[in-house]
């Protein structure tokens, strides 16, 4: 950063002081193996030796002198203040110059300063983002991620997909200096995510950009829910902002079903002789208990997604199964096409006026059937209104209760009795059944992974728990094992199937439970983690209650599998089938690596008989806010 | 779950194999993709063999056949023990009756009829594993012991089965 003549510029000053400051403070605590290495390292030896009042500052022995603000206002704290306004728990970020003016004020600004949004530090873009995945489908809103400039945006590219896949609301702020280093800024930063960013903005006065936060948490929020991002150039964060005023936010207004139609069906479930509620995907947990209630009040069975992602019909509610019948007259699809009537919100296809370009495939922009039916976006029903399902519930049960009469109210209460003593008796045989098969391998080491999950429930089936990992990899056995009757029981797949999302989408999810008095169960595949696993530092620093349960099979074992039966079907055998799939030699040591970022951990366990005092000290553990990992070596399947 | 639409991992009832329907491009590659159809949702007890294991003579060396589980990596599909994944323990198909019928089977896996979806377990030609290396491995697999207990010994389960009939919280 030196200039020709020698001189040094403001930032190449700076670091230059930090890397001093730095080697110095390293001196300082030579008892750590690290702290020596670096103090002995020859790239401090280019920059003058700290004065010992510099030194002192550093380590925090005296405060720095109190001078006169450069600004009264910021910029940076009238847009922290939007972010309050709209009740944004978190901001996660690992730290970039490009939004210094805005981290400054995230810490500072407000009181007490560093609530509301509280500041969470990552240790990678594609963590703080996953972060706000896991966080945005166990509660249904947003949280935030910092990205800095280009190199920022484009370590968080693949989690922004995922969210954009599986339509999860994350509202990212990324920022843009244009006066720094050429290759962390853009004329349009969001253009390399805005194939899969639902709604981008990179405004240009200060006013613009409290709009833009605004506008961005809605758009986030307002089926098909998604990531937004907004690009705030630092001269805005730190320009003076004198008497501008924050505009009042205003909530979106999402569109339901209208009268005739709530009246319609409302008559189509009041007449059935059995109605029949499929519930899916709702956005938030409000839209999770307006169903219920509207099947209480028609006395339909219902069918839920509740095993297979966030915010459904609670799985053990007496009218949850398949009910007395199984002949249903009148069914009605909340997120879900159905044979008489759906109520399915708008599809990511709606947004292709957006750059498309590399997004045509899979289940994004695709309108109809197959692979593109996210619960929304593929609807095939003859009779699906294209409208937000949880936004239509309550005209919907307003209209349910105007039409009931007392004979119906007679009618509704015995159904109701019916398909309660049905479906428990339809629970008992499925679990009867699938108890059968659950045994498999019980008493086999390395550990079978149902045993995992039958061990693991007795603890958490008082507690109020959330499984925030995906399942489908270590055998899926919470979904017949397990009851799954919160919105935020079981947060499913990764979305759209990327590694690396187990972990981080745990750490979002007992976010959102740390101050709900939750638990955070996270059965962690172990190809998964090695993507990013410094997010286990985030949890124990942010003093999380999360459980991180491994499933270590010592290997990407899909994978292994695809190119074993590969090398069968090529005939060149199957012995060289584990090079580039297998993770061994050597072995990965997961309880030393989360002893390494400062997690309590145990294992590795291959003795099945052992997992039950481990879950126990693991979750008392998480439960004071310690998380825990606990290696489990496990059969492959 | 979308971990799953490629998966022909054990204990996915059953699995299409076939080029992707959709993608032209994909199958002028001649890439053969594994579909995400799980074609007919068998139930696993409808599928099984025969509980007791085969009493067949074995000539195969165990210890030898102990490494070759690993290596071929057999043990990725059917577990460390065979009572896992795609278990054959207490499951035992005609397909293990004998040294014969082993290798039989081992022969006629995917590479014969990659399109079909009972050949979704690898081919094991002769020239990449012999019928000395086949009977070995045979050979370990008869040792293993089905030494799961039974539901009724397990109080775990049975506390969910209970569990069951009471309201969930």
């Amino acid at each position: 950063m030196a200039k020709k003549d020698g001189s040094l510029n403001r930032r190449g000053f700076l670091k230059g002081a930090a890397a001093g400051a730095a080697a110095s403070a390293a001196s300082l605590v030579t008892d750590t193996p690290q702290a020596a290495a670096q103090g002995g390292a020859s790239t401090a030896a280019a920059v003058p030796a700290p004065t010992q009042e510099q030194v002192a500052r550093d380590a925090a022995a005296v405060r720095p002198p109190v001078s006169v603000r450069a600004v009264q206002r910021p910029g940076s704290d009238l847009m922290v203040q939007v972010l309050k306004d709209m009740e944004l728990e978190y901001v996660a970020g690992n730290p970039g110059s490009s939004f210094e003016g805005l981290q400054e004020s995230f810490i500072n600004y407000g009181n007490p300063p560093n609530k509301m949004p509280e500041f969470i530090t990552a240790l990678h873009e594609e963590s703080a983002v996953t972060m706000a995945h896991g966080y945005g489908k166990a509660e249904g809103k947003p949280m935030i991620a910092l990205l800095h400039g280009t190199i920022g945006v484009q370590h968080a590219a693949m989690s922004i997909y995922q969210a954009y896949y599986d339509r999860t609301p994350v509202l990212m702020i990324a920022g843009r200096d244009e006066g720094f280093i050429q290759a962390h800024t853009a004329h349009d930063m969001a253009a390399m995510v805005r194939s899969f960013t639902k709604w981008d903005a990179q405004p240009k006065t200060l006013e613009q950009s409290l709009a833009a936060l605004q506008r961005a948490y809605n758009e986030a929020i307002t089926p098909p829910m998604g990531p937004t991002l907004v690009v705030l150039d630092t001269e805005l964060q730190k320009e003076e902002a004198r008497e501008l005023k924050i505009p009042a936010y205003r909530p979106p207004q999402i569109a339901g079903i209208d009268l005739t139609k709530a009246r319609e069906i409302a008559k189509g479930l009041l007449d059935a002789q059995n109605p029949r509620i499929e519930v899916r995907r709702l956005r938030t947990a409000q839209g999770a208990r307006l169903s219920v209630e509207l099947a209480e009040l028609v006395g339909a069975s219902a069918g839920t997604g509740a095993t297979t992602g966030p915010m459904s019909f609670p799985q053990r509610h007496p009218l949850c199964g398949p009910g007395s019948s199984t002949a249903y007259d009148y069914t009605l699809g909340l997120e879900i096409p159905a044979a008489q009537a759906s109520i399915i919100g708008p599809g990511l296809a709606t947004l292709l006026e957006r750059d498309s370009a590399n997004i045509g495939f899979g289940g994004i922009a695709p309108a109809a059937g197959g692979r593109g039916a996210r619960g929304g976006a593929g609807a095939t029903s003859a009779t699906a209104i294209q409208a937000d399902a949880e936004a239509s519930l309550p005209l919907l049960i307003e209209e349910v209760k105007r039409q009931l009469t007392p004979d119906k109210r007679r009618i509704v209460e015995e159904r109701k009795a019916k398909h309660a003593e049905a479906n428990q008796k339809a629970r008992i045989e499925a679990l009867t059944q699938a108890v059968q098969t659950k045994r498999n391998g019980w008493d086999s080491s390395p550990v079978a992974t149902a045993r995992i999950y039958a061990e693991l429930w007795p603890w958490i089936k008082n507690e109020d728990w959330c499984l925030a990992s995906p399942s489908g990899f270590s055998g899926a056995h919470n979904v017949q094992l397990w009851d799954h009757n919160k919105p935020y029981s079981y947060l499913g797949g990764q979305g759209a199937g990327g590694m690396g999302y187990g972990a981080p989408a745990s750490v979002g999810a007992a976010l959102a439970a740390k101050s709900r008095n939750r638990i955070v169960i996270n059965i962690q595949c172990d190809g998964d983690l090695n993507y990013a696993p410094g997010v286990l530092w985030t949890a124990v620093h942010h003093k999380l209650p999360l459980l991180t349960i491994m499933h270590n099979n010592r290997a990407w074992h899909q994978e292994l599998m695809f190119v074993e039966y590969m090398c069968g079907v090529r005939g060149r055998g199957t012995d060289r089938g584990h090079i580039g799939t297998s993770l061994r030699d050597p072995f990965i040591d997961y309880a030393k690596m989360a002893a390494g970022y400062g997690m309590t951990s145990e294992g590795p366990i291959s003795d099945p008989a052992k997992l039950a005092g481990a879950f126990k000290r693991g979750l008392d553990s998480a439960k004071r806010g310690e998380p825990y990992l606990i290696d489990v070596i496990t059969q492959p399947r | 779950m979308s971990e799953l639409r490629r998966t022909d991992h054990p204990g996915a009832p059953a699995i299409k194999l076939s080029r992707h329907p959709s993608s032209a491009s994909s199958a002028r590659r001649g890439i053969l993709i594994v579909a995400v159809t799980a074609v007919l949702a068998i139930p696993a007890y409808a599928q099984r063999g025969n509980s007791q294991a085969p009493t067949s003579p074995v000539t195969g060396n165990a210890a030898n056949g102990k490494a070759f589980y690993y290596s071929y990596s057999c043990y990725a599909c059917h577990g460390y023990n065979g009572e896992t994944g795609r278990a054959f323990v207490g499951n035992w198909s005609s397909n293990l009756a004998t040294e014969e019928n082993f290798i039989r089977f081992l022969r006629g896996r995917a590479n014969v009829a990659p399109l079909a979806p009972s050949t979704s377990m690898p081919n094991f030609a002769e020239n990449t594993l012999s019928d000395k290396q086949a009977k070995d491995i045979y050979a370990y697999i008869r040792t293993f012991k089905n030494a799961q207990p039974d539901v009724k010994n397990i109080p775990l389960l049975n506390q969910m089965v209970e569990d069951a009939a009471r309201p969930s919280k």
